[in-house]
């Protein structure tokens, strides 16, 4: 493998994201954020974990082309876990800064392109039917030891429709191989698909169609992985993201839409009478929990796939692609929550390595009244964050040396925290939550007041002791200018 | 042959007892890790870990069982089992 990262020399055309994976994949040639490993590796364990180890050590993403058991598949792992690669994602140059690619998201999320219908996806070449499907004809790894099953669906578009508004919903939710014809999975019940199912197909005992898209467009499935309000269109928001029209295609069996491109297809039904074995399985907190039993069970009626497909795949755990692109997505979707509940917010980042447990706000003014109320903005029908940091604006959320510190010296330890209890709706993947509280989805939430009180006398506010707060202006001017002349 | 399963409680696997459990297949190949639902007795006998199938039992958050125990399949229950979504039948599939 060649993982040596090499400054890139290519940046998307006039700021447009990918049109599919595979120009997903030579972009990312392009920018030095992929490898490709021809050697002979193993689908049980081996290509987990040199996917893990990569993922840990911030490394390119990889399409493994010489998969045992499986010639002629090929599996692309993390196409987002890094944010160059968020960043190349959106059309930007794979360097941008983290405050640029929110900005551009948050751009681009504003001002959505509703996709184009067409007859044909790129996913026909090869259709199986009935009973000869099989699933484990799909080259499918088991990620880590210990998991449930092998997971088929980590990076992938998982659509299914309301039947009374007709909304079709785009979501990330994880299924395992149960049986040749059977995958079990487990969206959060309080997800838009655990929802829908409840509310809309189970009182009825129907089946929910449902289908499972691996290998997509970067933009389409950053946008299935969003936390956007119900009824949302998912892949409208895919083409602002884009900054160009998706194109999707429909089911053989049903009218549920997908991009078109997608190298593989999985169509079938969620059984509202059957069941099976899910998980356990290890996650984007990092850590496999415990969370696992009865989740919903898809029986697979038909597959399609692209000739040669290239399957997606995300090495889940640790800093995985949920961590970055839900970090994407749900920080401009906080962002906008505060602004409705009044906060003076500048800004909201969070970080990978918080594991969507973790964000850090910034506001204009802080203290304890406004610190309660981003506590209470950020605890609704499901709270992701356990951890929440206010910061004052001269902070750089960005830079998490700069928000310890702050945390550090800022944060009173009795004044400065709040806790308030979840009693329903914690997302039950927490590593701190008991099994009996994941039960429940219960479970706290913690903001920290790292701000210096508003009512203290500015003359009195202690002056931070750094280069930049430190010096007059033309002082720095003078250092900055001659730092090489002092032989530094 | 060798068969893997996750069980809630570890202190459910008892020498003797019967369980209903998802067992999945660990022959190596395409289908390995396949489940299907089974009634099975356990033993850690010397003659239950001789002559019946091989049973590697994981805890719930995946942890293995370094000692495997001897598994007598005691009536197959098919590939699915009833139950709603979210139902969590885990005594009935779980043990």
């Amino acid at each position: 493998m060649n993982t040596q990262a090499v400054e890139e020399t290519v940046s998307v055309q006039a700021g447009q994201s990918d049109k599919d994976q595979r120009s997903f994949i030579e972009t990312l040639r392009g920018t030095g954020d992929v490898v490709f490993v021809d050697k002979e590796v193993h689908w049980d364990l081996e290509l987990g974990a040199i996917s893990r180890r990569m993922t840990e050590i911030d490394g390119p993403a990889i399409v493994f082309r010489n998969i045992t058991d499986y010639p002629g598949q090929s599996i692309f792992v993390d196409p987002i876990s890094t944010w160059r690669r968020a960043a190349v994602t959106l059309g930007l140059p794979a360097h941008a800064r983290i405050p640029e690619i929110y900005a551009e998201y948050i751009r681009r999320d504003a001002n959505p392109i509703p996709p184009v219908e067409v007859k044909d996806a790129a996913c026909r070449d090869v259709i199986i039917r009935g009973k000869d499907v099989d699933v484990c004809e799909l080259a499918t790894p088991m990620i880590h030891e210990g998991d449930g099953g092998r997971y088929l669906a980590t990076w992938c578009i998982d659509v299914t429709k309301d039947p009374d508004t007709g909304w079709v919903n785009w979501g990330t939710y994880r299924f395992m191989i149960h049986n040749k014809q059977y995958l079990s999975g487990w969206p959060f019940p309080l997800s838009h698909a655990g929802k829908m199912l409840q509310e809309k197909y189970l009182p009825f005992n129907k089946p929910m169609p449902i289908a499972i898209v691996m290998g997509a467009d970067p933009a389409s499935h950053l946008a299935a992985t969003a936390t956007t309000r119900i009824g949302r269109d998912e892949a409208s928001l895919a083409g602002g993201l884009a900054g160009h029209p998706i194109e999707i295609a429909r089911c053989l069996d049903s009218d549920l839409t997908f991009p078109a491109c997608a190298e593989v297809v999985l169509e079938g039904e969620i059984l509202p009478d059957r069941n099976a074995h899910e998980g356990p399985y290890a996650e984007y907190p990092g850590y496999r929990s415990g969370e696992m039993g009865s989740g919903i069970l898809m029986k697979v009626n038909t597959i399609c796939y692209r000739k040669n497909p290239i399957l997606s795949m995300d090495c889940t755990g640790f800093k995985d692609c949920s961590s970055v692109v839900i970090a994407l997505g749900g920080g401009v979707d906080i962002q906008r929550g505060l602004e409705r509940a009044g906060v003076p917010v500048t800004g909201v980042y969070v970080p990978s390595e918080g594991a969507v447990h973790l964000c850090i706000v910034g506001v204009s003014k802080g203290g304890r009244e406004v610190t309660e109320k981003v506590l209470h903005a950020l605890t609704g029908r499901r709270t992701y964050m356990t951890k929440i940091l206010v910061c004052d604006d001269d902070i750089d959320i960005f830079n998490l040396s700069e928000v310890i510190h702050a945390f550090a010296t800022r944060c009173h330890s009795r004044r400065g925290v709040i806790i308030k209890d979840i009693e329903k709706g914690a997302v039950a993947l927490a590593a701190c939550y008991s099994q009996e509280e994941r039960a429940r989805t219960a479970g706290a939430t913690a903001a920290f007041d790292v701000t210096f009180p508003p009512e203290w006398d500015r003359w009195e506010t202690p002056v931070r002791a750094t280069f930049d707060k430190m010096y007059p202006a033309e002082v720095k001017k003078k250092v900055l200018d001659n730092w090489k002349s002092y032989g530094l | 042959m060798e068969y893997q399963a996750h069980v809630r409680h570890m202190k459910d696997v008892q020498e003797g007892k019967k369980l209903v459990i998802t067992i999945r297949d660990l022959s190596p190949g395409k289908h390995k890790y396949t489940g299907r639902v089974a009634r099975v007795q356990v033993s850690r006998t010397p003659e239950a870990l001789a002559n019946w199938e091989k049973l590697w039992v994981h805890s719930v958050v995946g942890l293995k069982d370094p000692q495997p125990w001897g598994m007598k399949i005691v009536e197959e229950l098919g590939i699915t089992v009833p139950g709603k979504p979210y139902s969590d039948g885990d005594d009935r599939v779980h043990g």
